[in-house]
């Protein structure tokens, strides 16, 4: 008896292959991750419009201040190795006037950094131009407000940390598979004499290990000023992150002939609360303790360099509560104890970091 | 013919019916996931709480930025940067 259908007449390959193929076909089609990884790969940046809006009003010594920041920041890769990066800085420090119903006050403009960075290989790269001087991490890395735990700003700040204008080396790379060296070494010539771009003469360094393990890093910084009274400063500084807390640990220290200090901040979230939740993984609490101690600058130097005039010492406590990326609204309290006087700081406001790409989003 | 299956993300089952196939890659996307994700909580962590996911062009100019400020290391900002384009 005749077969009813016949066999199909495949190639014997043919029918071991088909199948393969069309399962990776599909499987091309459907995978996600394989798409991205190229897309990871394949963009190009793009050049992009950031920064920072901020409007604090607060009360120092009983005196009502309004402070409102715009901090735009500007970035333009070029090519494989290249970026152009640009902060500015304008900051409109308001009061009222006995007597008077609205605010008013100087508009301060700065230019806060105007480089070029060539990421020469994995281990250095090169910059030349303004950038933010590298001593401590509170400088370059926690200064802008959507990223500072605390909108006022450390006691020490201000040492060792006018900025430069010259050439910098600095890289990261791993040692081993449980550390990280990081560095930055840099040489400021004297100032543009241009208003809102001065610049000291100085060389200095930063170096530091991070352990990703413990998400831990310390390092240490150094400066030579080239100018005046050619003093070195020099400092320390301190991040931990623990695994088994949502608790972010920063402390830095610094001695100089401007004088020397230290604070040490601690920010929790309360992620981990059993109540509210929603709220609370959203809200974060901050305290921070520091002191300063005066150098060999009289009270009016030091004041004109933003520093205390005496030996201060200060506690803060804030909360944070984060609305949505990029959105959070501040509240903290401070007293400052000195011999000049001591006083209550509170400041609340709103913080927003905002991003616009300023180019296609994907060249695909 | 060495057959490249190049993303099978997800459950031990998949993998296990994967497992006999010659070549399967998903392993390394999951591990650049996950390397990805945790170099980024280590990394980005240690200064501001875990921003969103923005354009990957946007994404790719934001890492190079931080790979100069946050002097983080070539692979860090790679895997990074494949973590933060997914």
């Amino acid at each position: 008896m005749p077969c009813q259908y016949e066999k199909p007449r495949f190639p014997r390959r043919w029918r071991t292959l088909l199948p393969r193929l069309v399962g990776l076909l599909l499987l091309q089609f459907f995978s996600p991750a394989r798409g991205h990884t190229q897309t990871a790969a394949q963009e190009k940046p793009v050049p992009i419009l950031s920064g920072t809006v901020g409007v604090l009003p607060g009360i120092t010594a009983g005196q009502t201040l309004l402070d409102v920041q715009f901090n735009p920041v500007l970035l333009v890769p070029l090519g494989e190795r290249w970026l152009l990066e640009s902060r500015g800085e304008f900051e409109g420090e308001f009061q009222r006037a006995p007597g008077a119903r609205s605010f008013g006050g100087p508009v301060n403009k700065h230019l806060d950094y105007l480089q070029a960075d060539y990421i020469a290989n994995p281990y250095l790269t090169v910059t030349a131009g303004r950038f933010l001087t590298p001593f401590g991490i509170f400088n370059e890395r926690l200064y802008p407000m959507w990223i500072r735990a605390l909108q006022p700003d450390p006691l020490i700040l201000r040492i060792a940390t006018a900025t430069s204008d010259g050439a910098m080396l600095r890289g990261g790379f791993p040692v081993s598979v449980r550390a990280t060296f990081n560095y930055a070494a840099y040489v400021s010539v004297p100032s543009v004499g241009l208003e809102g771009v001065e610049s000291e003469r100085h060389v200095g360094g930063r170096a530091g290990f991070f352990f990703p393990g413990p998400r831990l890093e310390v390092g240490g910084s150094w400066q030579k000023a080239l100018q005046d009274t050619r003093k070195n400063s020099v400092g320390l500084h301190v991040a931990w992150q623990p695994r088994e807390v949502p608790l972010s640990l920063h402390s830095e220290f610094v001695r100089s002939d401007q004088g020397s200090g230290y604070w040490i901040e601690g920010a929790y979230r309360l992620s981990q609360a059993r109540f509210w939740e929603k709220a609370m993984r959203r809200t974060e609490v901050v305290a921070r303790g520091q002191q300063y101690f005066g150098g060999n600058l009289g009270a009016d130097a030091a004041q004109s360099l933003g520093l205390p005039g005496v030996n201060t010492r200060e506690a803060d406590f804030g909360m944070n509560y984060f609305l949505k990326d990029g959105l959070k609204s501040v509240v903290s309290y401070g007293r400052q104890f000195s011999s000049a006087g001591n006083f209550n700081q509170w400041t609340f406001g709103i913080a927003y970091r905002f991003l616009i790409p300023l180019g296609r989003e994907s060249h695909q | 013919m060495a057959l490249s299956l190049p993303v099978l993300a997800g459950s031990s089952n998949r993998k296990e019916v994967l497992a006999g196939l010659p070549v399967v890659h998903s392993t390394d996307v999951d591990t650049m996931r996950t390397q990805g994700e945790q170099r980024f909580r280590t990394n980005c962590g240690r200064c501001h709480a875990a921003p969103q996911k923005f354009p990957p062009r946007a994404m790719a100019t934001v890492l190079r930025h931080m790979r100069v400020r946050a002097t983080i290391t070539d692979q860090d900002m790679r895997l990074v940067l494949f973590y933060m384009t997914q």
